[in-house]
């Protein structure tokens, strides 16, 4: 079953021509892509063509991701500079017509923006974090989390390591991502408690 | 209220699932493109991938680049002895081809080639206004095979 391969695996296959691999990556990494992109306010067809050229640009870097299990991080690392260079072009993004539906689902339209845009900023807070983490943090936070999450054993076996040392390389990584600069200005912040979340954005513009 | 990010693994490690998995539903469009992407993988092991190493777009400082009073974009693409370099301007693409060996040049979009031209004893090219969206040219010139990462022209 594709499903139950690795990213090495899957990254290997397809360079050398699977399609159903390819088809799997695809499945596992485009909500990665995808979020990344609506973190940098893109949409509509600024948005398609950002996670077009990704996918076209992973195509012919198959052979050259020398270290499949950083995938994620190469992903995270492109989508952000794809989004980088559209900002710059400055094209379609405006003026934006709001009834043709591009803003949809992440602007002022919801019912607690205030709430969203925490969320939508500790996320990518979360994800610039995660890609900053050593590849072997990324794959095995990346086995914990998947859907669905794989077991310390199976983990174990992924990565050709001992079970017993699971536990505490999980616990090492989550303790960088804890500690990362990413995540710096959000550290010992609460939740917006009905203030309006004037703490954050005092935090997070100290961070910027 | 609890502090964020969680103090305890398993918060932190939920709130990362979150960050990293669900993205909402990605558009299916996306899906499409990302599965479709698969048919440009090139499998001859002549060829040489010339990455993007500069953009003029994403110059610190620069103005906006495109569509403001006639100012080109420069790009320059290398991969081994390979340099490729083009102004995408609104009268379309003009380049060169380092080391100039004649040949062709095309460039194409997800959807196909849109242009194709032959490339002169200096390694001077042009090529039309670029379609939106990612764009890569392919060369072919002494024997090699170039193609560029694909980028978005305009």
């Amino acid at each position: 079953m594709v499903t139950e391969h690795s990213t090495t695996a899957l990254v290997t296959a397809a360079a050398r021509g699977d399609e159903s691999a390819w088809a799997e990556l695809v499945r596992r990494y485009t909500p990665l892509v995808y979020s990344v992109i609506r973190s940098h306010d893109l949409g509509g067809a600024d948005a398609a063509d950002v996670n077009q050229t990704v996918w076209l640009r992973l195509v012919e870097h198959l052979d050259q991701v020398r270290k499949p299990e950083a995938l994620a991080a190469w992903l995270a690392v492109t989508t952000r500079r794809e989004c980088y260079r559209m900002s710059r072009l400055g094209r379609r993004t405006q003026p934006v017509d709001p009834s043709d539906g591009a803003l949809d689902g992440y602007d002022g339209s919801s019912a607690a923006p205030d709430e969203d845009l925490l969320r939508t900023e500790r996320r990518q807070a979360l994800r610039e974090g995660f890609a900053q983490l050593p590849p072997r943090c990324q794959e095995l936070l990346s086995l914990l989390t998947a859907d669905p999450p794989l077991s310390y054993r199976e983990a174990a076996d992924r990565l050709g390591v001992p079970i017993g040392s699971i536990g505490p390389t999980q616990a090492r990584c989550l303790r960088r991502l804890r500690d990362c600069p990413a995540l710096a200005p959000y550290l010992g912040l609460r939740p917006s408690n009905g203030t309006k979340g004037g703490d954050r954005d005092g935090a997070v513009a100290a961070g910027r | 209220m609890e502090p964020w990010p969680p103090v305890d693994d398993a918060g932190l490690g939920a709130e990362l699932r979150a960050a990293l998995w669900d993205a909402g539903e990605v558009p299916e469009e996306h899906l499409r493109a990302a599965r479709a992407a698969f048919a440009w993988r090139t499998v001859d092991a002549e060829l040489t991938l010339a990455e993007l190493v500069f953009d003029s777009a994403c110059e610190a400082g620069a103005a906006g680049p495109t569509r403001s009073a006639g100012s080109a974009r420069n790009l320059s693409f290398r991969g081994g002895p390979i340099m490729l370099e083009i102004e995408v301007s609104a009268a379309g693409i003009v380049g060169q081809l380092c080391p100039a060996d004649g040949g062709r040049i095309s460039a194409r979009t997800a959807n196909g080639t849109y242009d194709e031209t032959s490339v002169d004893a200096v390694g001077l090219f042009s090529l039309g206004v670029p379609p939106p969206g990612p764009v890569q040219l392919h060369a072919r010139a002494g024997g090699v095979t170039v193609v560029t990462d694909w980028v978005c022209l305009r």
